[in-house]
């Protein structure tokens, strides 16, 4: 009775062990495969903030510079928003996917970016367009 | 799974010489259905491992991908945006129209670099990451990854063998990308950025852009880590 019982246990455990070494190779294989496609579709993501912020900033920089230099321009209204730009582009976590505030801060952004556009009376075409193919998947 | 079919090979011949005349037929019969079903039961826990592992990683290659592209297209991003405002400033003061389409050429150069790196980014490590990924997957215990020719090679699975060609792909792709980007940086006599070959040259031309705008280089200044 012991004997079959052992027989019954070997073949139960030899199904959980040829599953288990399948598993093992199996792991090993996707998580090689989740790095790799993870890296695809995240670089996509992060390239798409990457760009957005960049130019932004960029943007935000050139007209402090600009308006720093031409006395005509020089307004404290117009600086204090491009100001208030930089700062709030510096403080955002842009390489962070997991920055929890991602989304709201990123509005805010664009918010006070429509904000200085308006007030400089400018127009800027960032032709994020034209690269919008490259960038969807 | 190579090892599937050394195994079933062993047992096999281990079986052979035991089997006696009158049974030879009904226990090959069991020993083809026991072998086919732990085959099967090999390729499930290969396909929920495939799964599980899959599950684990995807996120960290997202967050590590996610990462490389923002640092590196953020610096495409940054000159683009200060030619946009090139642009608007000289919309502003009435600029010559030569000007301004020297602007927007410009503008569609760094456009054409950005998608460039973009699409040598989605396939390949860029070169200055490869010792930081290679560290991450010794940390992950996956160190195979890099050097794994020889040890794919052995593995006869079809996925295995398809999954191998798709990485030499990408491989190959991604020397011929090192290559061409090397080669053309030679050409420009800039090593540091061969990534974009062109990208000095949209610099060089930004800044003489500068000057004749009559504009104070510091309006360049941002753009100095490029």
């Amino acid at each position: 009775m012991a004997g079959s019982q052992d027989m019954f246990d070997a073949i139960v455990m030899a199904d959980e062990r040829f599953h288990e070494e399948g598993y093992q190779e199996g792991y090993e294989e996707g998580s090689n495969l989740g790095i790799i496609e993870g890296r695809q579709h995240g670089t996509l993501h992060g390239a798409k903030i990457g760009s957005e912020i960049g130019c932004y900033q960029g943007f935000a920089f050139a007209w402090r510079c600009l308006l720093h230099s031409s006395a005509t321009e020089r307004d404290s209204k117009k600086m204090k928003v491009v100001e208030s730009l930089i700062g709030m582009i510096q403080k955002f976590p842009y390489d962070d996917p997991t920055y929890d505030k991602l989304h709201e801060d990123l509005d805010r952004i664009r918010g006070k970016f429509k904000q200085l556009c308006s007030l400089l009376n400018v127009q800027p075409d960032f032709k994020i367009s034209a690269q919008g193919s490259g960038l969807s998947f | 799974m190579s090892w599937v079919q050394a195994a079933s090979l062993v047992q096999g011949r281990g079986e052979e010489g035991d089997v006696f005349d009158e049974e030879a037929d009904e226990s090959l019969l069991v020993q083809r259905e026991w072998r086919s079903h732990m085959q099967r039961r090999v390729k499930e826990g290969y396909r929920d491992g495939i799964d599980a592992g899959k599950a684990l990683t995807l996120q960290q290659g997202f967050n590590q991908g996610y990462k490389e592209g923002a640092e590196v297209i953020i610096n495409y991003g940054q000159l683009r945006g200060t030619l946009s405002a090139l642009l608007s400033w000289c919309h502003l003061h009435d600029n010559s129209s030569a000007l301004i389409s020297k602007i927007n050429n410009l503008l569609d150069a760094v456009g054409q670099c950005e998608e460039y790196v973009l699409k040598h980014l989605k396939s390949i490590t860029p070169q200055p990451h490869v010792v930081d990924l290679l560290d991450s997957f010794q940390d992950m215990d996956l160190c195979h990854v890099v050097p794994a020719e020889k040890k794919i090679d052995e593995a006869k699975d079809e996925r295995l063998c398809e999954n191998n060609a798709e990485v030499n792909k990408n491989c190959s792709r991604s020397l011929n990308g090192v290559d061409c980007s090397s080669l053309e940086s030679c050409r420009t006599q800039e090593h540091a950025h061969s990534e974009n070959p062109s990208l000095t040259w949209i610099l060089e031309q930004t800044a003489s852009l500068v000057k004749q705008l009559g504009v104070s280089v510091d309006v360049l200044q941002h753009l100095k880590q490029l």
